[in-house]
């Protein structure tokens, strides 16, 4: 026996084709209009979960920018402060050559001497240098003034190392340890550079032939190791500068990726969306069309 | 046996009843088209008995012959199929239970607004991005202030999610004792399934068939099955014994109603309902999955921040995380370095650097299980929606009234109807003269 049609069979498939198809058009207008594919966890939820991982990864790229954008400042106030202590102990070089040299008189060299004391300051006071109100070479000590000016030649911070994230994972140290440089002067007799210029000064004072040995001899000798080490220093600054500016154009690079794997997965492709309303938009206008045909004529139609 | 001269006249009369009885049928069925449960009523008829005439053979074996006398309605039955409505039955029951399964799941999944720019993920993203601008900047207090902020966003929106899982809980409980509690739906239902069973035994005695107190009763029975598991067993009074869930006692027999009674599993809305409030059921499962990574977030971070000795970040009361949770500590405790330096920032560093970590993981997975339970829910309703529509068609197809069906019957009955007449006029004719014209020869 073949299935009997009734009336109320025609409406119900009728109806709910009609809302099936409303429903899918509602779901592709709301990804139009929202250009969301993914408006909550239930419309993917291992996208929403790849969502959440991708915004998160999005989130520590910008933060990474931020770090390298940070440490790009600290470590090139660095680099200017230590440029800045090569000049003065050249300078440094230039007079303790002249004042080694014995064509000078104790006069003169009692002149050079009092440059080489101003010049130790310089040098002092460079390694006070600050980056946006915090001392850059008192280690983690970053509120304290690493060396008072003056006769002192105490080093006052830490040795503590300030790092900045630039990656998962990846940490670089961004401050150097000065006191590695200057030293602690004569007080300690560490053969740093405040030791040595400090020693300089006291030699082109002494006046005494030793005093002029220890200049043309040891003192040369001492400063240029000093400047050598220096040098080392500021390769290494350098490279850090190189290494974080490359860090910066990696994370635009990573962070273009991820925002692009999260539109992937997340938003509306657009085109594929809007044929695909105007699909179900045609179904839907279809269905209507056949549900007002099919609802309409009856045998009470046509019996008289 | 000579026939009565008034004999046709009563089969025309016979005729002219059933057919009246048929016409009103099919209005009745018409009148009903689209009432819900209704199923089309047909009228039973047979030829009536007939009498023994005498013939003229001389046969003796032969000389009789059956007269017919008409027809007899026998009775109107519904056209329904019992397998039809256990099946359907069967389909409203899952159909029942998930629809409201999806909507406890949304309004959670709704609760969690992810993903999005409001949504916990965000604020723990900005949570740790605040530790590594703290990094950076560890001698600066707005930048001490700004992770305390967060931190207390945090809690802030934990306590929240965890105040609408209890919401819904809450909600669903009320739902249920609406349903099953006294005065509730169940028992309205089943009172007037039992008065339904007193008419109809009532009708059943008296040799009737009740077809619209039975369909009435069907629609009230598929109305119960939506609610929870129903088992109906029938008696020959016609009343039927219904069982409910797993409850001990049956629900209606009879004229008795014994309710409210114990459910554990009753399945349909109830134990959908169930099953989201219960213990181990779903909420509490999201609850200590919520709790588990407030926990799992205050250690993470607290181990750190107390490495140099300091306090603890955050505290919460172990097993109620996320409502408990709370930021233990004033801006000026907020540790950045181990060594408690004022520019040193491995603490704060190793803070932020938590970020990607087993924390951001484990709440992606909480949001992914939502989704999930609530797309396997919403693809299970769209399924049993499916599968009840097929059963319903099938049932429709059976019992359900079609107006052509009925205007062709109503045509046909009603020619019937005009041809008994025209049947009996034409008697009336042939009676007329034999009574008013025979043996007036000439007058």
């Amino acid at each position: 026996m073949s299935m009997r049609v009734t009336e109320g069979m025609a409406a119900r498939t009728i109806l709910s084709d009609l809302s099936n198809a409303r429903t899918r058009l509602g779901t592709i207008q709301r990804e139009i209009s929202s250009t969301k594919r993914i408006s909550k966890p239930s419309d993917d939820p291992f996208g929403t979960g790849r969502t959440l991982q991708l915004s998160g990864e999005l989130e520590g790229f910008k933060q990474y920018k931020s770090n390298v954008d940070d440490g790009t400042g600290w470590v090139t106030a660095t680099e200017a402060s230590l440029g800045h202590i090569t000049e003065t102990l050249q300078r440094a070089r230039e007079l303790l050559v002249q004042g080694g040299n014995d064509s000078n008189g104790q006069v003169a060299r009692e002149g050079i001497a009092a440059e080489i004391e101003a010049l130790t300051e310089a040098v002092k006071q460079e390694a006070n240098a600050t980056y946006d109100g915090r001392f850059i070479f008192s280690g983690t000590e970053t509120e304290t003034r690493p060396y008072e000016l003056g006769a002192n030649d105490e080093y006052a911070g830490n040795e503590g190392t300030i790092k900045r994230v630039i990656g998962t994972g990846v940490e670089v140290p961004i401050n150097v340890n000065i006191k590695e440089l200057l030293g602690e002067g004569n007080a300690a007799g560490d053969n740093k550079l405040l030791d040595v210029l400090r020693d300089i000064a006291t030699d082109l004072r002494g006046g005494s032939e030793e005093n002029a040995e220890n200049l043309r001899g040891t003192d040369l000798a001492r400063l240029s190791d000093n400047l050598d080490e220096l040098t080392r220093v500021r390769a290494v600054v350098g490279a850090t500068t190189n290494r974080l500016s490359t860090a910066g154009t990696r994370l635009e690079e990573l962070e273009e990726a991820s925002l692009q794997q999260l539109s992937q997965v997340r938003d509306t492709d657009m085109p594929e969306a809007i044929v695909e309303y105007t699909t179900q938009q045609t179904a839907y206008e279809t269905a209507l069309r056949a549900a007002a045909n099919i609802i309409q004529p009856s045998l009470l139609d046509f019996l008289s | 046996m000579p026939v009565s001269t008034f004999a046709g006249l009563q089969t025309s009369l016979r005729g002219l009843i059933a057919q009246q009885e048929a016409l009103d049928t099919t209005s009745h069925n018409i009148a009903n088209a689209s009432t819900k449960g209704y199923s089309r009523q047909e009228v039973l008829m047979s030829a009536s008995r007939a009498l023994s005439i005498v013939t003229g053979s001389t046969d003796p074996g032969e000389n009789h012959a059956q007269l017919g006398t008409g027809v007899d309605v026998d009775g109107i039955t519904r056209a329904r199929d019992r397998f039809l409505d256990l099946q359907y039955r069967a389909q409203a029951m899952r159909l029942g239970g998930l629809a409201t399964r999806v909507q406890g799941l949304e309004t959670i999944e709704g609760a969690l607004s992810e993903p999005g720019e409001t949504g916990i993920s965000q604020e723990l993203q900005t949570f740790w991005s605040d530790w590594e601008g703290l990094a950076n900047d560890p001698e600066d207090s707005a930048s001490r202030q700004a992770v305390i902020e967060a931190g207390k966003a945090l809690a802030t929106s934990l306590a929240e999610l965890n105040s609408q899982l209890t919401n819904a809980a809450e909600v669903a409980e009320a739902q249920f004792q609406a349903i099953a509690g006294v005065g509730g739906e169940v028992e309205g239902i089943a009172k007037e399934i039992a008065l339904l069973n007193g008419a109809i035994r009532s009708a059943t005695t008296s040799g009737s068939e009740p077809n619209d107190l039975l369909d009435r009763r069907d629609l009230l029975l598929d109305e119960l099955s939506e609610l929870g598991q129903v088992s109906v067993t029938e008696n020959e009074n016609g009343t039927i014994e219904v069982g409910f869930g797993d409850a001990a006692a049956p629900l209606v027999e009879g004229t008795e109603v014994t309710w409210p009674q114990e459910l554990v599993e009753p399945k349909g809305k109830l134990g959908a309902l169930l099953e989201l409030t219960d213990e181990g059921g779903t909420i509490e499962s999201f609850r200590s999955e919520i709790n588990a990574f407030a926990e799992k977030l205050a250690d993470s971070v607290n181990a750190i921040h107390t490495e140099g000795g300091g306090p603890a970040f955050f505290s919460y009361e172990a097993g109620k995380g996320a409502a408990t949770l709370q930021v233990a500590v004033s801006a000026k405790e907020v540790e950045t370095a181990k060594d408690g330096s004022v520019g040193g920032n491995d603490i704060a560093t190793k803070i932020g650097a938590l970020r990607g970590g087993a924390v951001d993981r484990a709440y992606a997975a909480f949001v992914t299980r939502v989704g999930t339970e609530t797309v396997e829910a919403r693809n299970g309703e769209t399924n049993a929606q499916a599968l009840l529509n097929t059963v319903e068609e099938r049932r429709e197809s059976v019992s359900g009234v079609s107006l052509d069906e009925e205007m062709t019957n109503l045509t046909s009955f009603q020619r019937g109807y005009e041809a008994s007449a025209r049947a009996m006029s034409a008697l009336d004719e042939a009676l007329n003269v034999l009574i008013n014209r025979t043996g007036r020869v000439g007058l």
